[in-house]
């Protein structure tokens, strides 16, 4: 009998079973680690769905890979002199992915449905004082504020202003599960959940805004999301070829980049903004000394540098680069340097130092080297007088934690690494503004500052406003920004894969791809 | 026999009544206020809507009343809805739970078909090198984590070899969960196989059998191994259920879309609904493999079947 030789056995049996997933020509395989919650951008919040949500849909206006403005759906706008009305002037010929037109009737219709009270959208806050929202014709639609609303612009580049079609209304609650229907590059053709959506490409799209080459529909013809929480596994993926573009696992960037085999890419503008923030209203953080000795005992720059090897930048400012406000030289004169005497000789006014370290917990969430950080500040914070504790947990368990820390009204003191994202310095509004995102600090002054920059719109009054806020965030260490990006910002796809491309506030575009 | 099925059949009632209650309070035992946790990621949520929100899900009611709600809408098939994304518990329960079934029954598969091998062997060679080389084994594969061999087999067969695929849904998408799965699982019945072996070996009914002369073959494979498999068969159906919990880290790291990995999620995402309706599911299964084997066993012995 004659044996076959192994070689033949190994084609067989590969053709056999990796046959059975062969992938579909023209298609692009990006893997994560982790499923939508909704195709409906007014039912979820986390990045992993907005980064889906940005390839069906698009919003009245974009970000250029500044950061800055730039039209979309709407070609131009303008504010009235109050701040009171914005209207936008629609582009021509745009198609919902249902072959509908896409008019100011979609765009009343997602404004409507977004401020609606008995079902409103989870971010109904940052949509602002809207009163009305007029479609004066097909081409023109204006929103009526009840008063000035300085974020409500940068507000219309976001993907949770993403413009759904009207005949969404159809779908009822059912929409977000099975149906999603925008106008952006990609149309969804399916959703197993947990483990992969399949987009196609919108023959009908026209780019307006998106920083592209390519003006017109997507050259791939299917986008395959596919989840795979294990971040081994996809790199594995992307070495066999199953997978195209992967967010890769923090410990095996040096081994990706060394590799001619991949390609690197990092987001520059996201918004991210990782800081420390305290239990402000208890001993000892409701003591500013207490705050300020904390940032003067770290050096985060070595803490970076150790950390994250030149992965991330060190963020001087309450809110991150490309966002409106964000000036690195005026930050640096009112945050806390590394001054480890500075830092033992305000805690000694508290009575506490090496003999007698005043112990505290600190807090972040799994993932991306965070807990790595939080042991390098736990030692060079025990070196100046403190006793830190470490509690790494899960970002919902961390988020209702910190509340539950601002609530208590005794323990250890309570601090944690945390990150916010956002493209404008509302975000500041959003955590401080009393009762504030975690119920911790407020402060009347500073409630006052931030209603100002809520309703100033000329940027020009505008940012001494928001230049005020920060001064105080910085000079109280209430917001004592470390770093910037913080999560998902990093991406691996192979060499031959061509045209993937990063957009400000991380935004993955696939229109340009292909092998 | 009546009387034992009966009896079990009981019992199994009582311990998925026992769960309802366990699940329909767990909201209650988790620290913090279950509604605000919920709706965390909501940025327009007033207090009035929230209380509206309390009201809806009956958090609002006594403990008993709660408890009386709950069973009413799981009785109609209404597990309710997710919170991160408002989608129906039962239907993404159901659209999952057969993918881990098929995890789990591979694994039982390759794992029966390895383990009793290795134990029938084992036990028909005692004494030996053999039987020493494979119980040595067997402590080997209990020991090893399945994350790490998960892996493992993955840059084996797929990055080296390219024989398999990584993720996906398809048949050659399971193999290696399955035999990760399996291969540890393999172990434990093969220890258990060679025991119970030995066991009826040393049996007077088997020294009769050889004594009459019957071939080896029909002494090994009629008489002894039906009388050995008795506590297996129990053990499988235990080992069935603890593939299903254990199939929870093998999802996670090959993209199995399966239960485990779903609620692994709804932990972390406190999800509420999902997670109460993760235990149900899982305690009903339980449950049930635990009565199909109870009757297997019955079938198997007659001692019980003629009780």
């Amino acid at each position: 009998m004659n044996k076959l030789p192994i070689s033949m056995i190994s084609c067989a049996l590969a053709l056999m079973l990796g046959g059975m997933e062969a992938r579909a020509q023209s298609e692009v395989v990006w893997a994560r680690d982790g499923d939508i919650d909704s195709f409906d951008p007014q039912r979820a919040t986390s990045t992993l769905s907005r980064m889906v949500w940005y390839q069906i849909y698009d919003s009245l206006l974009e970000f250029d890979l500044k950061g800055e403005l730039v039209p979309s759906l709407a070609r131009d706008w303008e504010v009235s002199d109050d701040g009171l009305a914005i209207t936008f002037h629609l582009q021509e010929g745009v198609k919902c992915h249902d072959g509908s037109d896409f008019t100011a009737s979609d765009v009343k219709f997602t404004a409507d449905r977004a401020l609606d009270e008995e079902k409103p959208s989870l971010t109904k806050a940052s949509w602002g004082p809207v009163s009305n929202v007029v479609a004066v014709d097909d081409l023109t639609v204006r929103f009526e504020l009840s008063e000035p609303f300085g974020a409500f612009v940068p507000f219309m580049a976001d993907e949770f202003t993403s413009m759904i079609c009207e005949s969404a209304a159809e779908h009822g609650d059912d929409y977000g599960n099975t149906v999603a229907i925008g106008t952006g590059p990609w149309k969804l053709e399916s959703w197993t959940k947990g483990s992969e959506i399949v987009l196609a490409s919108n023959p009908d799209y026209v780019n307006f805004g998106r920083p592209v080459d390519n003006k017109g529909a997507p050259h791939m013809d299917r986008l395959v999301i596919s989840t795979l929480p294990e971040g081994q596994t996809r790199l594995a993926g992307l070495q066999t070829g199953n997978l195209d573009v992967i967010v890769p696992p923090v410990e095996a960037v040096a081994e990706i980049k060394a590799d001619p085999a991949f390609n690197f890419h990092t987001v520059e503008v996201t918004g991210q903004n990782m800081f420390l923030q305290f239990a402000a209203h208890r001993f000892p953080f409701n003591d500013a000394r207490a705050r300020q000795a904390v940032a003067h005992g770290i050096d985060f720059d070595l803490a970076l540098d150790i950390v994250f090897e030149g992965l991330v930048q060190r963020e001087l400012c309450p809110v991150s680069s490309g966002v409106f406000g964000n000036d690195q030289k005026f930050c640096t004169q009112y945050g806390q340097s590394y001054d480890p005497d500075k830092a033992r000789a305000l805690l000694a006014e508290l009575g506490h130092g090496p003999d007698n370290p005043l112990p505290i917990v600190l807090m972040t969430w799994t993932g991306d080297n965070r807990s790595k950080l939080l042991e390098f500040f736990q030692n060079q914070l025990s070196m100046v007088g403190f006793a830190p504790s470490i509690e790494v947990m899960d970002i919902g368990t961390l988020n209702a934690r910190v509340t539950t820390e601002n609530q208590r009204t005794e323990g250890p003191g309570s601090l944690n690494l945390m990150g916010w994202t956002w493209f404008d310095p509302d975000i500041l509004y959003l955590l401080w503004r009393s009762p504030g995102a975690y119920e911790g600090y407020n402060h009347p002054e500073l409630d006052k500052l931030l209603d100002l920059t809520r309703t100033t719109v000329d940027p020009k009054q505008r940012l001494p406003i928001v230049q005020d806020v920060m001064k105080h965030l910085l000079e109280e260490a209430v917001h004592v920004p470390i770093y910037s990006p913080g999560w998902l910002w990093m991406y691996a796809s192979r060499a031959e894969v061509e045209g993937f491309k990063l957009g400000a506030f991380d935004r993955p575009l696939f229109n340009d791809v292909k092998f | 026999m009546t009387r034992y099925l009966l009896g079990r059949i009981t019992a199994a009632v009582i311990t998925v009544f026992a769960v309802t209650i366990a699940v329909a309070m767990l909201i209650h035992i988790v620290p913090g206020d279950p509604v605000r946790i919920m709706f965390a990621q909501s940025q327009g949520t007033t207090p009035e809507q929230l209380e509206a929100i309390r009201s809806r899900l009956g958090l609002d009611l006594p403990i008993w009343e709660q408890y009386l709600l709950y069973m009413s809408r799981i009785l109609q098939g209404d597990f309710g809805y997710t919170i991160r994304g408002n989608q129906p518990v039962l239907e993404l329960l159901l659209a999952r739970l057969p993918n881990t079934l098929y995890l789990a029954s591979a694994s039982l598969l390759i794992a029966m078909a390895i383990g009793l091998t290795l134990g029938f062997i084992a036990a028909y060679r005692r004494g030996t090198w053999i039987d020493t080389a494979l119980m040595v084994t067997a402590i080997m594969g209990v020991s090893v984590p399945h994350f790490w061999l998960g892996l493992l087999l993955l840059f084996l067969f797929s990055v080296s070899l390219g024989w398999l695929p990584v993720g996906g849904h398809g048949l050659g998408s399971l193999i290696l969960p399955a035999v990760t799965l399996g291969l540890t699982n393999a172990a434990i019945i093969a220890r258990l196989t060679r025991s119970s072996m030995i066991d009826v070996l040393n049996q007077d009914f088997i020294r009769t059998a050889r004594a009459k002369g019957l071939p080896k073959a029909i002494v090994l494979f009629r008489h002894a191994l039906r009388a050995g498999l008795i506590p297996i068969v129990t053990m499988l159906g235990l080992q069935f259920t603890y593939l299903m919990g254990g199939a929870i880290v093998v999802e996670n790291v090959f993209g199995w879309n399966g239960v485990g990995r779903m609620a692994i999620q709804a932990i972390f995402q406190r999800d509420y609904p999902l997670i109460q309706g993760f235990i149900l599911m899982f305690a009903v299964l339980v449950v049930t493999v635990s009565l199909v084997i109870d009757l297997l066993y019955a079938l198997l012995d007659p001692r019980i079947r003629y009780s």
